[in-house]
């Protein structure tokens, strides 16, 4: 441990030799400064934290990336180029102790910047609320500097349900068993839009049961996050609906009329203590449209609760920024490990940036190939190439659908908590899994590497 | 130390660059001259804009494009997850990226004030996204951009449609806000522009000065808008629609090019002056109350007559407009007790439109039937006794305003529909004949002054000093 301990504080000592803790500091602490005096909010306290919380935190991530590849590449490649490394090397320490000692003394620095900066949005976030009016500051608290976490209604099983359908249906009705799956498909999509649909003057109802959040969630605002659709516009664009929160006779009872638009996601707040007893609230919708209205089953609605305070929903946001650090650390010192600086460093901002493409991936992946689909037909043509590549691109979509789950700074900017687990899960997901393979293939290709072979021409 | 490197090598090196510097500076002008004559750049030189913007433009070159694309895409990605507090920034800086391309600030006004704004259900949150829809255009399209018609007719519509007329739920909400920062911003000079134009004291002149700087309004434009369409009501939109509606036609040479915009701009004028007839008075502002300005019918119907005239090409759209308009001034001036006004502007539609108007039908029976709602032998008895009582009920609630004139018209045409009902539809039949007219008239002020009627307590009060009605004694039996 001692031995990856010094190479930590070697990592450290060239950090702050080149100066570019100094730089790094300096830039993120400009970045902090600098932004609120120059992005334009939408005119509100709550837009105004929103955009704050989501240019800082991307600056600050992208800052910290782009010099962690960098530096992950320079300080192995430039060390084994410029021979630095063949001194440590013959030191009683393993190669792979050098490559850990290296990943931890990124990691590490990344850490302390990552606190510094982060601190210091907290502390602006913190000065700029308390300078609000009172009204103001409780709309931030209960909405933006807050971690809210979401209860839905379970999702029916609607494989399970169109299955016994269909099975009554072919019991009565027999089909060739070639037209069974146009059946089914046609079954699923009447059952998803009994789900979904209320028509003119119908009523839906949602339960949402609290279950034992109920003797927490006492004397607390709760709000409502709602999403729907409809088939025909009107000229005013909003549509009009009955909203009910409760049980009347059995619960206190919420109602509100609101015109709200279509295809949007709505928020708003509710008196607390609705619920019953056994901690189901019951919310009801009256569509007073001429026009059907759609609640999507997945996101149709939801209710938002407080599940704690923002500065420890904001720790958790800032550690799972670091993980992605740590994933960024292990794949430049990966690149590193087996190429020269230049090639490494242009390897792996490759790398960063077909991930941040993922938009571009997914399109492709989804399309089936590379070109485009032909706009009249919509028809794709599929060359050789797409064969071979889309498979790859598939497990890349993956990989980087897998890092790009646990993106901190959306929720941190809407209010939405990230737990524990999801914290967890993003430090097991980039750091042990992807992580430990990268710095297992580094270590491995380190330790068997001809360092005197790989000098530099300088 | 080699020659290169010497302090008078390197003095020369600077000498050479400032002469080359000042040398390109002073062609510059005179390459760009030769550019724009012979016509070698489709680029607009940019006007007006800040050293970091024209920097921009000028640094980032062909890839301004592409970061436009990128902020278009985020901003559209955006929009669609329901996250709108980037929108603002991405508007700017996408309108900042292409400074000169009208389209997109029209674009990114209108996704504001008409997409954005209506997802919100609070009115306020919703006047926000409008104003800054109205403020893009106003404050930075126009300034990059002043001699782009469709900006104005884009900033004029903006007044006419989304704050002027009823389309959106907020509407009052808009009306009101604008209100009162016009009351604000103008104060007395509102009845008064030439004072603001002369600005002879110190406050006029920061007044004059606050109106432009901030709402872009030239106090001697606004004078001749006044003078040749008004007196407007400065506080409500369509005055301002007309106003940038004006100020666009002024920089629109009438060429054959420009007729389409020309043609916009001006329909902006009339069908504002229209509106501003039918809710062009400004009562009260909190609570807003708005009412039908009938001193204005004149000029209003002197801008169809202009339009009609400066349109000889496709003149029977605006003349089906245009009787509209005077059907609908006949009707208002007839409810609001002005029945000599309506009866010449009856005349002058027969004339103007003799095929139109039947030969038979008077002014009276044709508000009659608008009021109605159609023919008397059409509609049911209970029909015909739920329009007296509501003319009575509206009666009722303009005397309690002190509105009489109103008033007093109101109950004539629930006397004019109670009369021409029971004489040429019931004829003395029992079975459907009306209760008597004071019957009715006891009854419909019984269930105004009561408690549950919801009317404010405060006009309940007023109606009864001004009928002579004795409060109700407190703790009273209800009544059976």
């Amino acid at each position: 441990m001692q031995r990856t301990l010094a190479i930590v504080r070697l990592t450290w000592k060239a950090a702050f030799r080149f100066r570019l803790f100094w730089v790094l500091a300096g830039l993120l602490m400009l970045s902090v400064v600098a932004l609120p005096l120059l992005i334009k909010d939408d005119g509100t306290a709550r837009g105004f934290t929103q955009i704050l919380l989501t240019y800082t935190l991307t600056v600050i991530t992208a800052l910290l990336g782009f010099s962690t590849l960098w530096l992950a590449c320079g300080t192995l490649a430039r060390e084994i180029e410029d021979c630095q490394m063949q001194m440590v090397v013959v030191k009683p320490v393993a190669r792979w102790q050098v490559w850990l000692g290296k990943w931890l003394g990124l990691l590490a620095l990344n850490a302390t910047l990552l606190t510094l900066a982060g601190a210091s949005v907290f502390v602006l976030l913190q000065v700029r609320a308390a300078r609000l009016p009172a009204d103001q500051q409780a709309i931030l608290r209960n909405e933006v500097l807050v971690a809210r976490a979401a209860l839905r209604e379970p999702l029916p099983d609607l494989d399970g349900m169109t299955e016994q359908v269909l099975k009554d249906r072919l019991k009565d009705n027999p089909v060739p068993p070639a037209e069974v799956p146009v059946v089914r498909e046609q079954l699923r999509a009447q059952l998803a839009a009994r789900l979904q649909v209320v028509p003119p003057n119908h009523l839906r109802r949602w339960e949402i049961d609290l279950g034992l959040r109920r003797a927490l969630l006492r004397g607390q605002p709760l709000f409502i996050r709602t999403r729907f659709h409809v088939a025909e516009t009107n000229l005013s664009g909003t549509y009009l609906g009955l909203w009910q929160v409760g049980v009347p006779e059995k619960t206190r009872v919420w109602r509100e009329a609101l015109s709200q638009a279509a295809d949007t996601f709505h928020e708003f707040k509710i008196e607390p203590d609705l619920f019953d007893d056994t901690g189901r609230l019951t919310i009801e919708f009256i569509n007073r449209n001429p026009m059907p209205v759609l609640f999507p089953l997945e996101d149709g609605l939801e209710v938002l609760y407080r599940d704690g305070g923002f500065g420890l929903n904001y720790v958790r946001g800032l550690a799972t920024i670091l993980a992605w650090m740590g994933l960024l650390a292990a794949l430049g010192l990966a690149a590193a490990s087996l190429l020269s600086f230049p090639v490494a460093a242009f390897v792996s901002a490759s790398l960063l940036i077909v991930f941040l493409s993922s938009g571009t991936l997914s399109a492709v992946v989804q399309d089936g190939s590379l070109s485009a689909p032909d706009h009249e037909t919509g028809e794709v043509r599929k060359t050789w190439i797409d064969y071979g590549l889309i498979g790859f691109y598939r497990v890349l979509l993956f990989l980087v659908n897998a890092v790009q789950a646990f993106s901190p700074v959306d929720s941190l900017s809407t209010g939405r908590s990230i737990t524990w687990g999801q914290l967890a899960q993003a430090w097991g997901t980039c750091v042990l899994l992807m992580g430990g393979i990268l710095g297992s293939v580094g270590a491995f290709i380190f330790s068997r590497r001809e360092l005197a072979a790989a000098q530099g021409t300088t | 130390m080699t020659r290169r490197s010497s302090t008078p090598y390197k003095l020369l090196l600077a000498g050479l660059v400032a002469v080359l510097l000042v040398g390109v500076s002073l062609l510059q002008g005179q390459l760009n001259g030769q550019r724009a004559e012979l016509g070698l750049t489709r680029i607009t030189p940019l006007e007006n804009a800040p050293p970091v913007l024209a920097f921009t433009t000028v640094a980032l070159g062909s890839f301004r494009g592409l970061i436009a694309n990128a902020l278009w895409i985020r901003a559209n990605e955006l929009q669609l997850e329901g996250k709108y507090f980037e929108i603002v920034q991405l508007a700017d800086w996408i309108t900042k990226l292409q400074p000169t391309f009208d389209q997109v600030w029209k674009y990114q006004a209108w996704n504001m004030a008409y997409n954005i704004s209506v997802k919100f259900s609070d009115p306020a949150d919703r006047w926000r996204w409008v104003r800054r829809g109205i403020e893009l255009i106003r404050d930075e399209g126009l300034r990059y951009n002043p001699n782009k018609t469709l900006l104005y007719h884009e900033l004029a519509w903006h007044f006419q449609h989304k704050m002027g007329q009823n389309m959106d739920d907020a509407h009052l909400h808009y009306k009101q806000q604008w209100a009162l920062e016009m009351e604000a911003a103008l104060g007395s000079s509102r009845t008064n522009l030439a004072e603001l134009v002369s600005a002879t004291s110190p406050g006029l002149r920061a007044r004059a000065e606050h109106l432009r700087t901030k709402y872009k309004l030239d106090p001697a434009l606004m004078k001749e808008v006044d003078d040749r369409y008004g007196p407007l009501e400065w506080r409500l939109p369509e005055a301002h629609a007309i106003y940038w509606a004006v100020a666009g036609l002024k920089l629109t040479s009438a060429d054959r090019q420009n007729k389409n915009d020309l043609r916009t701009l001006r329909r902006v004028v009339y069908q504002c002056m229209q509106q501003s007839v039918l809710h062009g008075r400004l009562l009260s502002l909190q609570p807003l109350r708005l009412e039908a300005d009938l001193a204005k019918v004149d000029a209003a119907n002197a801008a169809y007559e202009q339009m009609i005239a400066n349109e000889p090409d496709i003149p029977d759209s605006f003349r089906v407009a245009h009787r509209n308009f005077l059907l609908q001034v006949v009707y208002l001036l007839n409810v609001n007790g002005q029945r000599t006004d309506a009866d010449r502007w009856w005349s002058a539609l027969r004339e103007k439109y003799p095929q139109f108007v039947p030969a038979n039908l008077s002014a009276h029976d044709y508000t009659l039937q608008r009021l109605t709602g159609g023919e008397l032998n059409s509609l049911g008895h209970d029909r015909v006794r739920t329009i007296i009582s509501g003319l009575i009920a509206n009666s009722y609630a303009s005397l309690a305003v002190d509105d009489d004139t109103r008033a007093a018209s109101l109950e004539f045409w629930a006397r004019s529909v109670y009369s021409s009902y029971s004489t040429n539809i019931a004829r003395g039949q029992q079975r459907i004949a009306l209760p008597p007219f004071p019957e009715m008239k006891e009854e419909v002020l019984q269930r105004f002054l009561a408690p549950e009627s919801g009317v404010d307590p405060r006009v309940v009060d007023r109606l009864r000093t001004k009928l002579g009605r004795p409060a109700p004694a407190a703790n009273a039996p209800p009544s059976p």
